[in-house]
């Protein structure tokens, strides 16, 4: 009973009229004291809840009792044993609809901040710089190509070169890690750390071809028939951003989210001239979506000094982002236009941004996704006027893949048809997971789906 | 006297010549060689004029006005004498602009200058706002040139301190070389060579340093092309607006002229042309002031690190701490280059509302270097610099530094305020005489740095002082009884530093100004240590194998990058990035050679990444290169292709060429080019075409005019052309598209708009094709060109001209090679 007594520790955090001016990291992380009187609220379940919700399968009884414990270098290593990129997921994780979820402490009270500890944890071993490498199964002398560096393909890579295979991972950008080096802030996800991961998996042997855009220096076939790869993964994600298609769109002063974030994020624009590529600095700014991706953008511009509105369609409970996400962009003075939608960008006679035209929305029917539908309400259309405008309503699979690979069977949104037990896809030997599979997801998910298709290319690479 | 121009009676004065008086009495002669602050000289010979009584044509410039004299400006022999007469000077200048049958067009698409490394036109030409030689080609009505000009291949001269020195575009009109003999009293440059070699240098292949140059700008700011050029100001164009006011970087108070654009300072210049400035006034002010680690926010201490804060948090975190130190434990420390009005308030501040009579006042030395230290028993400081040692500030409670660069000193404060300074503010200063001479607002301060007495007056009020309700300097000075200052307008003599540069001041307010401006690293100093400037060097896997300048400005580049090769086809591109901090900027490919891994690329230095690009050499490896990207070029039997092409573009066709005639094509191929010089890859293309065809926009080489001229007279003699593919620069492509429509025929273009990943990732590259949106980088880069909407794609394409021009500003004497070590004062 004492146990309950103990709160659900918070973690310290950057004022939010401190942070609102830098790409630091938000939250400091807990000190080892807060970390073990949070684990020692675990319960340790018998059968454990909270393992049911993780798409990895993390054991997180068995890494919480060692924290508590003050064994951190064996927490880190038994998160490890199931989690390729914890210091990531201590961070990226919607914990709230996973694992924290199904926490029994939840139930009544507040569940085990399983994703704090999990962070505290990986941030513990890499500044001890006591990273164990693992032991690597005996060498099986067959090859796998891994497509894209993202959270899918880096899962598939650490899993696979584990079981004794030698993983060759693709990437078409200068640097690896996908949408955590591209897409998420610098402020929400250290480079630094993302570094670091990608460095273990490194150590671990896997080798990193940059540089190198599967379906033009290589397709997979050739991979396959000509390069001597037996299996190959593909996590090319869903690198092709959604416009409105609305009037005024190649207005310049409009981004999609992906521009946006990767002019600052993979290119460093936020430290421009210190680095070449402009950044995006201008006085007001609008940004399109409610997701995760839309807090992302807004709270990046703000960093860059504007003034930032979310315009969003329908409401506030229907919007997708994190709740967490949703409040730290709040606190930090973005502003939200809810049930509001663009109909028309406006620009000047040498095509760049002045406004936008938005029409007001009110909620009706549920749809398809079983939210109310937004209906417009006639009449109520007003003009913001703006110079950026960033459209955060997500994004398609990149076409680039399955367009070299005609015999790859698609679905009609553009993702790669999967079974979904082993990931592998209509041609045998080929395996995808991540965004190009789910459209857009989670990076937890599409690490979900690369254990997946590890474990089943591992046992197709056995049996050729 | 008195004498007849133009049938008008006007008098002159003893001693002026025809041209001073005519132009006084606002009858234009066109003139060149001639300047206002110069003795004549009579070398451009465009100021010629009838006067009866006199054989010839007399040169105005060089003819004394005389009583009764009768003179004609405006006669048809003498305008055809004077065309001809420019048409001869244009004949040494990239004058092929001047003559286009399309300028106007051009110059309504793209109104900007472009940033090219080599100028070969006007639209490439920093000086294309205010040059000369374009107003006179306009009045003259010069329309075609005599025989093919010459262009003398000289390399661009950009290894000097503060200037770029661009031989091809002197038309030796000499005035640089008198105006520095005039200021400097020595020829520091002079005509060099003989004949047609003849150009403007110095002797014995000295570097202006060694040849004793005291980089006072006079040259540069007479030069009426854009042969001479201010690297630093050089691609802002004109400034929107010219302020003039008083140099503070030390106390002989020249006046200036200080232009800005947007809002920033980019040029600065003596008002007086006929007196110089030195070099810190003429070429270090916008350096300093523009600096990137400006302070532009508060700051405000929380534990081990600096915060920024808005100003109302700074002003009550001060106050709150400032309040409990009143009295002589506080002490002020500013030196003599604020301004009156300034001290004027830091003196009430600190006896009235601090009540402390601890105000220190700092004369800074003949190197600006200012050095105080603080009182015995003080506890709580104001610097408005770095005066003090930081030592001595260990000992402090409280330390507040106001001021307009970190040092170390605000690296431990507890409170930093952004101090507006210099061009940015209003006020008064005494000059090394006594005399008050008045600062005036030529431009924005950083951020949200504001003017030191605003900042001092808003501690005070926020303390409850009554007395500080100020709401300008001027209100401050008619308080403190400064009388209205005038500026030093009509000096003498040229401040001791103009003629001799080591008389310059290195310290502004305990800053070493050297350390923001670059180019005054390579001056001499004396010698107590080593300040090192190291160049980043590229780091990466992809050599560059070969690299030559095939025409002016246009480089070939062979890399080592086999994936590419491997795989390239006809009309795709590759993404570069020449460093790891580089941008990622799309290059077509226009050759590979899959066996030797390597790839062949036709590069213009035009902005900063194909700077940065272009200045590598041989064996320099590169960070990144990915490709083939984009859709390749559809090849078919079409039947007549023309390929069409322009700038870049003449490489990248050569591979299409190929590839089309491979598939059966008649090949027509069109090479444009402003001057016949410009032409490269002419053999190859020779070799693989059916036929080829030249055009010069000046009529020097092959048909005059653009490929579409070549390319609409073929199809008015009813030649029958089943497709046509543009490559080159949007304006090419887009005249092409434009003039090929009313023909029907199939008309392709290469689009080169701005792109990051090049997967189709990001979307930068959109374009408007057909009222689609189409991604260049994945659904391109081929479009149908009738479709294709060219004036957002030219906007989209400017999308960061701005900040480009600042990275310009920056690198470019980097870019030098020169910046090395040498030798300062400063305590690095």
């Amino acid at each position: 009973m004492a146990k309950e007594k103990i709160p659900r520790q918070p973690m310290p955090e950057q004022a939010p009229e401190d942070r609102a001016r830098n790409f630091e990291e938000v939250p400091y992380g807990y000190s080892e004291e807060i970390a073990i009187l949070e684990a020692s609220r675990c319960l340790k379940c018998k059968k454990p809840r909270c393992v049911l919700g993780c798409p990895v399968n993390v054991d997180i009884p068995g890494f919480i009792a060692f924290v508590q414990e003050g064994k951190f270098i064996e927490a880190a290593w038994k998160l490890k044993e199931q989690n390729t990129l914890p210091a990531v997921c201590g961070r990226v994780c919607p914990q709230e609809e996973q694992c924290e979820k199904l926490c029994v402490l939840g139930v009544k009270g507040e569940p085990v901040a399983v994703g704090r500890l999990e962070r505290f944890v990986a941030d513990y071993e890499r500044n001890s710089g006591k990273i164990k490498v693992p032991q690597i199964a005996a060498k099986t002398g067959k090859r796998a190509a891994v497509v894209g560096a993202g959270p899918a393909g880096l899962t598939v890579a650490g899993d696979l070169i584990k079981l004794g295979h030698e993983v060759t991972v693709f990437e078409a950008l200068q640097q690896p890690g996908g949408v955590l080096t591209y897409g998420i802030p610098e402020f929400r996800l250290p480079k630094a750390i993302v570094q670091a991961e990608v460095d273990y998996l490194k150590k671990l042997g896997i080798e990193f071809v940059m540089d190198f855009v599967v379906g033009r220096n290589s397709t997979i076939r050739e991979l396959l028939d000509d390069e001597g790869y037996e299996a190959v993964f593909v996590g090319s994600g869903a690198g092709l951003p959604s416009f409105m298609r609305i009037p005024g769109e190649n207005l310049v002063g409009v981004y999609s989210a992906n521009e946006y974030l990767t002019r600052s994020n993979l290119m460093k624009a936020y430290l421009f001239p210190k680095y070449d590529t402009p950044p995006i600095k201008r006085e007001r700014v609008a940004v399109i979506g409610g997701g995760n991706v839309a807090m992302d953008s807004a709270r990046t511009a703000l960093r860059l000094g504007g003034d930032v509105t979310i315009v969003y369609r329908r409401a506030r409970e229907q919007m997708p982002g994190r709740d967490e996400e949703i409040h730290h962009a709040e606190e930090e003075g973005v502003k939200f236009k809810l049930l509001n939608n663009p109909i028309r960008i406006i620009g000047d006679d040498r095509h760049r941004v002045v406004a936008m035209e938005c029409i007001k929305m009110e909620l009706g029917e549920p749809d398809d996704s079983g939210r109310r539908r937004p209906v417009p309400i006639e009449g109520s259309e007003f003009t913001m006027e703006l110079d950026t405008v960033i459209v955060a309503i997500g994004n398609k699979p990149n076409p680039l893949i399955p367009q070299t690979m005609p015999e790859l069977e698609m679905t009609k949104w553009g993702t790669i048809v999967v079974d979904d037990n082993t990931m592998q896809t209509s041609v045998p030997g080929v395996f995808a997971g991540g965004d190009i599979v789910s459209g857009a997801a989670t990076v937890i998910l599409a690490m979900g789906q690369g254990r997946i298709a590890a474990a089943a290319m591992n046992d197709y690479l056995a049996k050729k | 006297m008195k004498l007849t121009i133009d049938g008008q009676s006007v008098t002159a004065e003893e001693g002026q010549t025809v041209l001073e008086c005519a132009l006084e009495n606002d009858i234009s002669i066109p003139h060149l060689c001639m300047h206002s602050s110069l003795s004549p000289f009579g070398a451009c010979r465009l100021c010629v004029v009838e006067i009866e009584g006199m054989r010839g044509y007399p040169t105005s410039c060089t003819t004394p006005a005389a009583e009764a004299m009768v003179v004609r400006t405006d006669t048809e022999a003498l305008q055809n004498l004077r065309r001809n007469i420019l048409a001869l000077m244009m004949l040494e200048h990239p004058s092929a602009c001047l003559v286009c049958g399309r300028r106007e067009l051009c110059e309504q698409y793209r109104p900007e200058a472009e940033r090219a490394g080599s100028t070969t036109g006007c639209h490439t030409c920093n000086n294309k706002e205010v040059c000369e030689v374009r107003v006179l080609a306009d009045d003259l009505g010069l329309t075609e040139l005599p025989v093919p000009p010459v262009y003398h291949e000289r390399p661009v001269e950009r290894s000097e301190p503060f200037m770029d020195r661009d031989l091809n575009l002197c038309i030796l009109c000499g005035r640089c070389v008198r105006i520095c003999k005039y200021h400097q009293g020595k020829s520091v440059i002079d005509f060099v060579g003989r004949g047609s070699e003849t150009r403007i240098g110095q002797a014995f292949g000295h570097s202006l340093l060694e040849a004793g140059c005291q980089f006072c700008g006079s040259c540069v700011d007479v030069c009426p092309t854009g042969s001479l050029a201010d690297r630093y100001a050089k691609w802002y164009g004109k400034p929107d607006i010219v302020t003039e006011s008083t140099c503070i970087f030390c106390d002989q108070a020249c006046a200036l002229a200080l232009g800005a654009g947007d809002g920033k300072l980019v040029a600065a210049q003596a008002v007086n042309e006929s007196v110089p400035v030195c070099v810190l006034g003429r070429f270090a002010i916008p350096e300093f002031l523009n600096g990137n680690d400006r302070l532009g926010v508060p700051l405000v201490r929380a534990g081990e690190v600096l915060r920024q804060v808005e100003w109302e948090e700074a002003l009550e975190t001060t106050v709150t701490k400032l309040s409990e130190f009143v009295g002589d434990s506080f002490v002020l420390v500013c030196d003599t280059t604020s301004t009156l009005e300034d001290r004027h308030i830091f003196k009430k501040f600190t006896s009235e509302v601090m009540k402390s009579k601890n105000y220190v006042e700092i004369e800074p030395d003949a190197q600006g270097v200012s050095r105080g230290s603080l009182p015995k028993g003080t506890k709580a400081a104001l610097l408005t610099g770095s005066f003090v040692d930081p030592a001595e500030l260990e000992q402090l409670e409280f330390l507040i530094v106001q001021d307009c660069y970190p040092t170390p000193a605000s690296g431990r404060a507890d409170v930093v305020l952004p101090a507006a300074v210099f061009a940015e503010i209003e006020g008064t200063i005494l000059d090394r005489s006594g005399q008050k001479r008045p600062l005036r607002k030529a431009c924005e301060p950083p951020g949200l740095a504001k003017p030191e007495w605003w900042i001092i007056c808003r501690l005070a009020k926020a303390m409850g002082a009554k007395g500080f309700g100020y709401e300008s300097a001027d209100a401050i000075a008619r308080e403190a009884g400064i009388p209205d200052a005038k500026l030093w307008v009509d000096r003498p003599d040229a401040p001791p530093a103009a003629t001799n540069l080591e008389l310059r001041r290195t310290y502004f307010r305990g800053h070493q100004i050297d350390e923001k401006v670059r180019g005054l690293r390579e001056l001499p100093v004396d010698d107590s240590c080593a300040f090192e400037v190291t160049a980043e060097k590229p780091e990466g896997a992809f050599r560059i194998l070969e690299k030559r300048e095939i025409a002016p400005n246009v480089h070939e580049i062979i890399i080592a990058a086999p994936e590419v090769a491997k795989k390239a086809l006809p009309g795709q591109f590759i993404i570069l990035m020449v460093d790891e901090k580089s941008e990622r900027v799309p290059y077509t490919l226009s050759g590979w050679d899959a066996e030797k891994g390597t790839i062949t690329l036709v590069v213009l230095e035009k902005g900063q990444s194909s700077r940065k690009l272009v200045l590598l050499n041989v064996n320099d490896k590169l960070a990144h290169v990915v490709g083939p990207l984009g859709v390749p070029l559809e090849i078919e039997n079409y039947g007549t292709v023309v390929l069409a092409a322009g700038c870049y573009g003449i490489a990248a066709i050569a591979p299409i060429a190929e590839a089309m005639k491979n598939a059966g094509n008649r090949v027509i191929a069109i090479s444009e080019a402003r001057s016949h010089y410009l032409h490269y890859y002419q053999d190859k293309l020779q070799s693989v075409c059916d036929e080829f065809v030249q055009t010069t926009i000046d009529g020097s080489m092959g048909t005059r005019g653009h490929a579409i001229d070549a390319l609409t007279q073929k199809l008015n003699d009813g030649e029958k052309i089943d497709r046509v593919i543009a490559v080159g620069c949007p304006f090419m492509m887009m005249v092409t598209a434009q003039e090929t429509k009313p023909y029907g025929v199939k008309t392709l273009a290469a689009l080169n708009p701005i792109m990051l990943d090049g997967t189709g990732m990001c979307g930068a590259c959109r374009v408007t094709v057909g009222d689609q949106m189409k991604f260049a980088c994945v659904d391109g880069p081929f479009f149908d060109a009738h479709l294709i909407d060219w004036d957002e794609l030219r906007d989209r394409r400017a999308a960061y001209s701005a900040e480009e021009i600042h990275s310009l500003g920056r690198t470019e004497s980097v870019a030098s090679g020169k910046s090395g070590q040498r030798k300062c004062r400063c305590t690095h």
